[in-house]
């Protein structure tokens, strides 16, 4: 549930943004910018000599696997541990610390190099903290119920005619005013839970809600009577810039080496392949047109 | 008010007062309220203004052009009309009312009804109310809101939030103001009663034609203050999906990070229940003067 606090203001700050961050980073210039970070990485370092990495407590899989950072398993330990041995700090020497959910994005000063735990760009909270660049590109998917109308009939003509249901203040609802233009006003709930319930009563044909919670919605939350999973991801809509970034204290120097390693990972493929070996539930979501 | 009306056409003034105390009487009395509302007023709003994040609230809840902008509204970048949203409250609040007062006076009479037929309804009427003003409001809104959707009851189930609402409102508010009308009614002497019986009134028509009269009169500020509640209550509907001005004003505030729609929604609340508090307070007086005088 972490991005539905994303809101308009974030959504154009974050595409202008990524905007930016695919294009920018010749391989040679960042292989030389490698090799100076590799050698003034510990300086910046929160612990000298170590990477200490902050995540929330529970986490969840595919990010975490086990609710152990520490394993290297799930997608954000492997990127964690990714950027690590890019940096040339070893497996022994990056620290694991915990940053509830909710604090992370606040002001003021950190106990940890970055933090990993799912958290969106927004131009709001950037003025607090500093993300780094993007290493996972959120999209808003469309969940409705099996069975639904929606499941089959859904170009972009037709699903301008469904009821919308979604939580106040989400990306989600926003893609819905900006990308779907709906006919009907769509319902605005509270909570997501309520959106939900909605939906599982009929009162909704769908939510508009991002992938890695479209998933889980579709596939936990939303039940039958008999317990058995009722909800459908119909499919994805294209990316329009929203995403997850590292996130350091306001102004710290480390994230440039960070975006080095990260460019470095993006451009040698090893992003792409744990996105792959992780994120394949939400990747292989089909993509739709608004 | 309290300006002193009786003094200030009285014939002959209060020679035992002390000289000192007159200030606060007659013309310089109502120069001395003036002085004293004016330096309250400016306290008040210099707090405001001097207060350290003076500023910011300004900005927040209180910018003329976020404020004339909520009010409009955008609808097509979502942005909902907070003065559009108010008229659901409005047409909610008007047909709850009618609702309300019709199903209250029906469960009033019924509890002080005391034919033996009736029992089980007595029963019934008497959990009703037991059981309804002793939930919270937003539960009950819950509960008809997404309760009655999953029944599949034909059109009961395919109304809009607006109207689960309503059904909400009118199921709880019933069971306050059938109470306020059984209040009514008891409140009618017993030797009102027993003289249309001895009429040859039957029971239903000295409820009729002499209790309720008599007894509705009596509760008619309480209703009003059930009323006033009830206007301001259609806001938790908006927790159905239901877009009225609160929410409006919440997803203008959601989305352009600025608090200002929500002081225009309370101010569109204010416009309706402080002119209706003022018709009570009127009512009250009215109706204290009468029965003094039919003392006298």
């Amino acid at each position: 549930m972490r991005t539905f606090r994303l809101l308009l203001a974030g959504l154009f700050g974050a595409s202008a943004f990524t905007g930016v961050t695919f294009t920018s980073g010749p391989a040679g210039a960042s292989s030389s910018a490698l090799a100076t970070c590799r050698t003034t990485i510990n300086a910046e370092e929160y612990a000298k000599g170590k990477l200490t990495v902050a995540t929330d407590n529970p986490v969840y899989t595919p990010w975490f696997v086990n609710n152990k950072p520490s394993n290297g398993k799930g997608f954000e330990s492997a990127l964690a541990y990714a950027i690590a041995a890019t940096l040339g700090i070893s497996k022994s020497n990056v620290v694991w610390a915990y940053e509830p959910f909710d604090n992370s994005y606040t002001p003021g000063p950190k106990k940890f190099d970055f933090d990993i735990n799912e958290i969106s760009y927004t131009a709001q909270r950037a003025k607090a903290v500093t993300f780094s660049e993007s290493y996972y590109n959120v999209t808003q998917s469309i969940v409705t119920l099996q069975g639904s109308v929606v499941a089959k009939k859904h170009s972009p003509a037709q699903l301008k005619t469904y009821l919308y249901g979604d939580q106040i203040g989400t990306t989600g609802l926003a893609y819905i005013y900006n990308h779907i233009h709906p006919t009907q006003q769509p319902r605005v709930y509270s909570t997501l839970d309520a959106a939900v319930l909605a939906l599982q009563t009929g009162q909704i044909n769908a939510i508009v809600v991002d992938t890695p919670d479209g998933q889980y919605m579709a596939t936990s939350e939303v039940e039958n009577a008999k317990k058995k999973a009722d909800g459908l991801q119909v499919g994805q809509f294209p990316s329009t810039g929203e995403h997850y970034g590292l996130l350091f204290k306001k102004g710290n120097p480390l994230v440039g080496c960070i975006n080095v390693a990260l460019n470095t990972l993006k451009s040698n493929g090893t992003l792409a392949s744990l996105t792959t070996k992780w994120l394949n539930i939400y990747t292989s979501v089909p993509v739709i047109k608004p | 008010m309290s300006l002193g009306h009786d003094e200030l056409s009285s014939p002959t003034p209060n020679l035992f007062t002390p000289p000192r105390r007159r200030f606060f009487t007659g013309r310089r009395g109502l120069a001395a309220s003036t002085i004293s509302s004016v330096l309250l007023v400016a306290a008040l709003v210099s707090v405001f203004f001097w207060a350290p994040g003076s500023a910011s609230v300004r900005y927040y809840f209180f910018n003329g052009h976020d404020m004339w902008q909520s009010f409009i509204g955008h609808p097509q970048t979502g942005l909902l009309s907070v003065g559009k949203g108010f008229f659901t409250n409005i047409w909610m609040c008007l047909v709850c009312e009618v609702l309300i007062l019709i199903l209250g006076l029906g469960v009033a009479w019924i509890r002080v009804s005391r034919s033996p037929v009736l029992y089980p309804f007595r029963v019934l009427a008497t959990a009703y109310t037991d059981v309804f003003r002793g939930i919270p409001l937003l539960l009950v809104v819950f509960m008809v809101g997404f309760g009655l959707p999953s029944m599949q009851l034909g059109f009961l189930t395919t109304q809009s939030p607006d109207v689960y609402g309503c059904m909400a409102l009118t199921i709880t508010y019933t069971a306050y103001v059938a109470e306020v009308f059984r209040a009514g009614i008891y409140s009618v002497p017993n030797g009102q009663i027993l003289a249309a019986r001895s009429l040859g009134l039957t029971h239903a028509t000295t409820m009729r034609r002499v209790t309720l009269p008599q007894g509705v009169r009596t509760v008619i500020p309480p209703l009003l203050n059930d009323f006033i509640s009830l206007q301001k209550d259609t806001a938790l509907v908006s927790v159905l999906g239901a877009i009225e001005a609160a929410r409006a004003a919440q997803i203008y505030a959601s989305t352009t990070f600025n608090g200002s729609g929500l002081v225009v929604a309370s101010l569109l609340f204010l416009a309706i229940t402080i002119p209706l508090t003022r018709f009570t307070d009127r009512l009250l007086d009215r109706d204290r003067s009468r029965r003094l005088a039919a003392l006298a």
